[in-house]
Parts: structure tokens; C-alpha cells; sequence
């Protein structure tokens, strides 16, 4: 299976670093088999849902750290400077050491889609450490799809206050991940 | 959580961070300036300062810290992205440390051996040691608060980079307090207290520089 070229990924992107939600979803998406191909081609061992846990972990990393990429440049280099980082460390941390060459990308087979494998998983684990509001935004946007206007009725917020919250509960669970692994 | 859940969650979340760069471009000159406010209140500069500018080592002793310093700072915010490009700087360190090599050995065959030693060790090299680092500890809390932002994948060489940045810069100011104008006592000593300023980057990088 062959995965879509950069330049499509690099124009959803930049429309996403726009304020695009749709184009961003599209992205991730379209990533993702990339990054499964990647774990499975490294972690042979570890099961499949240890490598859905790491691929979750390059999501979020790569959301976090988005604006490190410079429009101008290829985004299939920085992608998988992410993805090489967060996968070497996140192997480490269970106790496998595993080397990824910088020029890997360009031979990477993506991973055919395959059902989720993770529904209970590291993610679920950290949600349930997060405080009780963080708790309720990511399950209510994530899980349940409902809306920032919605969640905030829910919660007597506004809009704006669960966006802010939603980012902060973001960034919590990537700090807690990464505590929860080490 | 599904894989897909999760993009849902990700993709909802609009909000970025500020990249390294404004955030140093603010604490840097502060923190700088604060450690200059406690050398000139504790130490106070050389009383010869204007004076002592005519002598050509005097005005090396200061630049070629502040350069390494420069470079150091460009070098960090390079490597604070995934796709790190250092390009020829490190090249340009390196040219710098060997000027620094340059003016010491020139320094060794002006000065007659018999004065060697009292330059090198003068007691001045322990306020020295002491004074770089302690300038540069709020300068380097500074480069990595801003760095964390970033994305570094050398954490602890980003670290050392910082210190190189914090230390060239902070032994810069330091400088010009200084009355120690032989590259004897200066290249070993402010040599020395930069690389212990480098080493607790390094360290201070493999824990904080992570993400």
C-alpha cells in the first residue's frame, strides 16, 4: 500500500494551522497508518496494542509540538523527526532499545487499517488521573462527539473557557503519559 | 480510548504555544540584565573600564565570549525544532575556541615564562569561577523555559548549547568587571567556567529538554 504523497499532508496542514478542524481531523487520519507502519516495523514483540498506545502517544506529540514546522518546509522530514523521537523513547521506556535511521520515511510500508485494538489502553488509564472537568471535556468532544457549546452547558462554561480547557487537558495528558511510562 | 476518538479530541483542539524565540527574546535581556545589576552591586565593574578598552585584549576578552554566547543562542533555537538544521555553526564554535587557542598561545610567547604561573593562578580565577556561573543561572533557566517549548530531539546536547549560550553571554558581562587582561588567566578561567556552565546545561537538558 502506497501512502499519500507530503505535499497532500503538508496542504491539509497548513489548512488545519488555519483553523480548519476538518482539514486537521483529515490529516491525523490520513497519518496514522504511516505512523502504525512505522511502530509495527520497529516493535515486532510488543503486541498490538502496546504499538496503538505509542501511536497515540506521536498524535498527541504531534499536536503539541505543530507549530515546530515551518510551512516552507517539507512536512514528511519533520513528521518523522517526531515520530522517530517519541517511538525510540517511547520503546525505551519499556525496555527495548530499537534504532530508527534518519532516512527511514521513504521506505516505511503503511500498516493496511486494521480495527482499533485499543479501547482500553494507556489514553484510558491517564484520562481517569486527569481532574474531574479535564475528565468530562475530553470524554464529552472525543468519545461522545458533542460540541464546545454543548460541553460548556453541561459544565456551566463558556465556549472559550472549554477550548482553553480542552488545550490544558491535552497537555496534561501527554505529561502524564510520559510519567506513567518512565 | 480509540485511536479515532482521539483524533476527534486532537483535531477540536485549535489553541498553539508560543514557539521558543518571543518567549526568550523576553526573558533573555531580562535575566541578563538582572545578572549585570548583581555584579555591578556586589563586584562593581573595573574602575578602568574606558581606559582598559584601548588594549586589544581587553576587547577580546569580552568579544569572543559574547560571540561564542551569540552563536550558542542561534544554535539552541535551531536545534529546539525536530528537523534541526545547525548548518555551519558548530563549525564557527569550533573556529571561535580555536582564536580563543590562538590568542593564548600568542599570550605565551609575549609574556616571559617566569610570570606564566602568577597569571594562571591568580586568586581572582576563584571569584571568576564562581561569578560566571552564578550569572548564568538565571540566563540559562531562561533558555530552557523557552526551549521546552520547542521540540528538541538531542535534549541534553540542546541543553549544553544553552549553557554555551548563557555562559558566553553571562561571562561577556562578567568582563567587564574583570581586571585579569593576560589570555593566560582569561581563556583558562573564563574557558573553564563556561564548560561548567555547558555541563549543567547538558544535565539540566536530558531532564527538562524531554517531551
Amino acid at each position: 500500500m502506497r501512502d499519500t504523497t507530503g505535499a497532500d499532508w503538508a496542504e491539509l496542514l497548513r489548512a488545519a494551522n488555519r483553523g480548519d478542524a476538518a482539514a486537521y481531523a483529515r490529516f491525523l487520519r490520513a497519518i496514522t497508518p504511516m505512523l502504525r507502519g512505522l511502530v509495527r516495523a520497529r516493535g515486532g514483540g510488543l503486541g498490538p496494542e502496546t504499538g496503538e498506545d505509542i501511536v497515540q502517544e506521536v498524535l498527541l506529540s504531534i499536536h503539541l509540538k505543530r507549530h515546530t514546522w515551518r510551512e516552507d518546509e517539507p512536512l514528511r522530514p519533520w513528521l518523522y523527526a517526531i515520530a522517530r523521537y517519541k517511538v525510540v523513547d517511547a520503546f525505551r521506556a519499556r525496555g527495548r532499545r530499537i534504532d530508527l535511521p534518519i532516512e527511514d520515511y521513504a521506505e516505511t510500508l503503511v500498516a493496511p487499517a486494521v480495527a482499533d485494538p485499543t479501547e482500553q489502553g494507556d489514553m484510558q488509564r491517564v484520562i481517569a488521573a486527569l481532574d474531574e472537568r479535564s475528565a468530562v471535556i475530553v470524554r464529552a468532544i472525543g468519545i461522545e462527539g458533542a460540541s464546545f457549546a454543548e460541553t460548556g452547558a453541561r459544565l456551566g462554561m463558556s465556549e472559550g473557557a472549554v477550548r482553553v480547557a480542552l488545550h490544558r487537558g491535552l497537555k496534561r495528558l501527554a505529561a502524564l503519559r510520559k510519567r506513567m511510562v518512565e | 480510548m480509540k485511536t479515532d476518538d482521539l483524533i476527534s479530541l486532537i483535531a477540536a483542539d485549535a489553541r498553539t504555544e508560543p514557539p521558543p524565540a518571543p518567549v526568550l527574546a523576553l526573558a533573555l535581556p531580562l535575566t541578563l540584565a538582572a545578572s549585570m545589576a548583581g555584579l555591578v552591586l556586589s563586584l562593581g565593574l573595573r574602575p578602568d573600564l574606558a581606559v582598559a578598552l584601548a588594549d586589544p585584549w581587553v576587547v577580546a576578552k569580552g568579544l569572543l565570549p559574547l560571540a561564542l554566547g551569540g552563536v550558542g543562542l542561534v544554535l539552541a533555537l535551531r536545534l529546539a525544532r525536530p528537523v534541526a538544521a545547525p548548518g555551519a555553526l558548530p563549525l564557527l564554535v569550533a573556529a571561535l575556541g580555536v582564536l580563543a587557542a590562538l590568542s593564548l598561545a600568542a599570550a605565551l610567547v609575549v609574556t616571559p615564562a617566569a610570570q606564566w604561573a602568577r597569571h594562571a593562578l591568580s586568586p581572582s580565577a576563584v571569584v571568576c569561577v564562581l561569578t560566571i556561573p552564578a550569572m548564568s543561572a538565571l540566563p540559562l533557566a531562561a533558555m530552557l523555559a523557552a526551549l521546552r517549548r520547542g521540540a528538541p530531539v538531542r535534549p541534553s546536547r540542546t541543553g549544553a548549547v544553552a549553557g554555551l549560550a548563557a555562559g558566553g553571554l553571562a561571562t561577556a558581562l562578567y568582563s567587564l568587571q574583570c581586571t585579569e587582561d593576560n589570555p593566560i588567566f582569561f581563556v583558562l578561567w573564563y574557558g573553564v567556567a563556561m564548560a561548567l556552565v555547558m555541563a549543567a546545561g547538558g544535565l539540566a537538558g536530558r531532564r527538562l529538554l524531554r517531551w
